[in-house]
């Protein structure tokens, strides 16, 4: 959890409170960036933060150029090529919307644009859902996006500054998806400091494009034809932003904790009552909430079971997670999502983290893949305490099923 | 006819799935309503059932799809006309409907729409205009009129909106009509006459949305509106379709409006193979599963 260094008085002077949702804080972020061009096209979930820009642009308290696009596809295109005339832009979209601008998507990186993007994370179609899934944010994951998973409006608000600060930054200048979860973030409210314009001046310096700009006076042709003389090239800059980019979020989230007070610790993972566990639960977003609540259940049984929170996907700090978690005995990694036909027919973050423990950890303790809560089904305190279980017989030695879909009906 | 006046069910009944009642739209939508002239249309047009397909895309009006006992698809956003065109090239005696909404076929699936008029497919397009996005919660879609407010217009929508009768005629339809939800025997007619059409036939419903529409428009309720549909409908029958614009609160021409012919897609294909490869032209007539 994250938690407020400054003492109350002092923070009032600086902060308000307020009862906003997960997608009403991504919108209150994108006022307090001063971001110049939005576009939209309705979907569920990440619609209501369309509805709440419109509204804060038609009450007056934000200045931006917004427009409807005529699908997902025009929307990420609008936005792309406003920043690359130099404006800060923002976008989103959930499930088969984000799917359908793909090709958008896939430029984006490549062209070194720093879009911020909200994915409301909502299940691919067929068969129809509006529930959370991750697959969809999940789907850029190869492609040069920054991703991370938020589990709450603050850490939503607070990572969208953080977003355009490290997207914007020269070394790095490519795209940033938060993915919030469907309905359980965006959708609920709680209550949420929002800083002043004042500390986000601060934070957040305007958006310099430099030599990449487009503009009459710096004459430049964007996405020129460079067939096989220049594409691995091209390609080879992106890896090497992804090379720098922990040391850049490292970085800024030192200056956010400077500037607001408010620490998130290690920005890649947050670890829940870890000290002295002999397994651990991992998962992203909103699933933390009923994980907590069963760990610490668990925790008055005597069994010693902590949680770790992987808050960013790309760039997945690798080494860092390794050497955290290879001092448990197991690891069961419950995934919102599904990647069929993987390794061991596990989810797409079992698969990342026992990657990470090959090449990183100094043990091998057995990485146990649940698929859990699809298409926005709950991810139950009981089901919680069932993977733990698990995880405790593979700790035991007793050898387990490498995937295991929990909560699936008879 | 009389069989089903004088049956005890309901005649439209056998077009539903009843399983799946209750439906998700709101009191006072006009799509139920739709739904209802279209069973009657294909009551009156004696229509074989198993040659039909309706195909809808997202949105309010794509729930049709799972609410109708005919071979339906529920297709990807925008989507419902490439599905209709692939089932027509593959099944050409199918009866091909396409059931979807305004934001579905004329903005997301917009280029498709305009290109299968072009072609002159076959297909049949009922599209039932409720100048919003509706089932996301009403923002501003390709059709809202000027001034209106929408959740993404908190202060009156300021783009100018597509006049769809006028864009499907420009882009070649061979039939084009538009009613209101309160015309519900033109309407029925309306679609009963589009299945003797040979080529692209496009029906614009326009249908309250009292949730999201009329209310933040403060246009009153569901029966609020039909009393301006009633009021404030001219019937004018072959309109030049670029008089029949809509505004918020201003006259809405309805009627047929096109009615004309033109060879469509699969004659003009059968014509230009025969011209240019004569005899080696064969007709696989039977290519699909039937």
């Amino acid at each position: 959890m994250a938690t407020i260094a400054l003492p109350v008085e002092e923070k009032k002077k600086y902060e308000q409170e307020a009862l906003i949702t997960g997608a009403e804080a991504i919108a209150v972020a994108c006022k307090l960036a001063n971001v110049d061009v939005v576009t939209a096209y309705p979907i569920r979930p990440y619609d209501t933060v369309m509805q709440y820009i419109s509204q804060l642009k038609a009450d007056g308290e934000m200045d931006c150029e917004y427009i409807v696009a005529e699908g997902e596809h025009s929307q990420f295109e609008i936005v792309k090529h406003a920043s690359v005339c130099g404006a800060r832009v923002f976008c989103g979209s959930s499930g088969v919307g984000w799917m359908y601008a793909m090709e958008a998507l896939t430029v984006t990186p490549a062209l070194r644009v720093p879009m911020v993007a909200m994915v409301g994370n909502r299940a691919l179609d067929d068969p129809g859902a509006f529930g959370v899934e991750h697959n969809d944010a999940l789907a850029v994951r190869d492609l040069g996006w920054l991703l991370n998973w938020v589990d709450s409006a603050q850490e939503a608000l607070d990572t969208a500054l953080i977003a355009y600060r490290v997207a914007e930054d020269p070394r790095m200048f490519v795209p940033c998806a938060i993915s919030c979860d469907g309905a359980f973030l965006t959708h609920s409210q709680a209550l949420v400091n929002i800083p002043t314009q004042e500390q986000v001046k601060q934070f957040l310096p305007p958006y310099k494009r430099g030599d990449l700009l487009l503009h009459p006076d710096n004459v430049i042709s964007v996405a020129p034809q460079v067939n096989e003389d220049w594409v691995m090239e091209v390609r080879r800059q992106n890896y090497e932003v992804t090379e720098r980019a922990c040391g850049v979020i490292r970085e800024v989230y030192a200056d956010f904790e400077r500037i607001f007070g408010r620490k998130y610790g290690n920005p890649f993972f947050e670890e829940y009552m870890t000290e002295d566990a002999e397994v651990v639960l991992l998962g992203m977003g909103t699933l933390s909430t009923p994980t907590r609540v069963a760990i610490r259940k668990m925790r008055e049984q005597g069994k010693k079971v902590g949680f770790v929170r992987l808050r960013w996907f790309r760039p997945f700090a690798g080494v860092e997670l390794a050497k955290c978690l290879e001092r448990f005995k197991a690891i069961g990694v419950i995934d919102r999502d599904f990647s069929f036909g993987s390794p061991n027919l596990s989810g797409v973050v079992a698969t990342e983290v026992r990657s990470a423990m090959y090449t990183g950890a100094a043990t091998r303790p057995p990485v146990l893949g649940f698929i859990c809560g699809l298409g926005g089904r709950e991810v139950l305190v009981q089901d919680v305490e069932h993977m733990t279980d698990i995880t405790f017989q593979a700790a035991k030695g007793k050898a387990q099923p490498l995937t295991q879909w929990i909560g699936l009906r008879g | 006819m009389n069989d089903f006046i004088n049956s005890v069910e309901n005649p439209v009944e056998r077009f539903l799935r009843t399983d799946r009642m209750p439906h998700i739209w709101c009191p006072g939508c006009g799509i139920g309503t739709t739904v209802n002239c279209f069973a009657r249309a294909l009551i009156e047009s004696k229509i074989d059932l198993q040659s039909l397909a309706l195909v809808s895309g997202i949105g309010c009006t794509g729930r049709v799809a799972g609410y109708v006992k005919l071979d339906s698809f529920h297709t990807t956003h925008g989507r419902a006309i490439p599905f209709a065109t692939g089932l027509k090239l593959a099944n050409p005696k199918l009866n091909v409907v396409v059931y979807s909404g305004d934001g579905d076929l004329s903005a997301i699936g917009g280029n498709h729409l305009i290109h299968a008029a072009r072609r002159n497919i076959d297909l049949k397009v009922i599209c039932v205009n409720n100048l919003i996005y509706a089932m996301t919660g009403g923002q501003t879609a390709p059709t809202t009129p000027g001034h209106a407010i929408t959740s993404t217009a908190p202060y009156g929508s300021y783009e100018p909106a597509f006049n769809l009768p006028h864009l499907v005629e420009a882009a070649g339809a061979v039939y084009v009509a538009r009613w209101t939800t309160f015309h519900v025997r033109q309407l029925a007619r309306s679609i009963a006459e589009v299945f003797q059409k040979k080529g692209f036939g496009f029906i614009e419903v326009i249908s309250p949305c009292p949730t999201l529409y009329q209310r933040r428009n403060r246009l009153g309720d569901g029966l609020d509106t039909m009393k301006y549909y009633k009021e404030k409908s001219k019937v004018r029958h072959g309109a030049p379709t670029n008089e029949v614009g809509l505004t918020m609160t201003g006259e809405i021409i309805v009627g047929k409006f096109v009615d004309r012919d033109r060879p469509d897609y699969q004659t003009l294909m059968r014509t230009q193979l025969s011209e240019s490869l004569g005899e080696r032209f064969v007709e696989s007539a039977e290519m699909v599963c039937s």
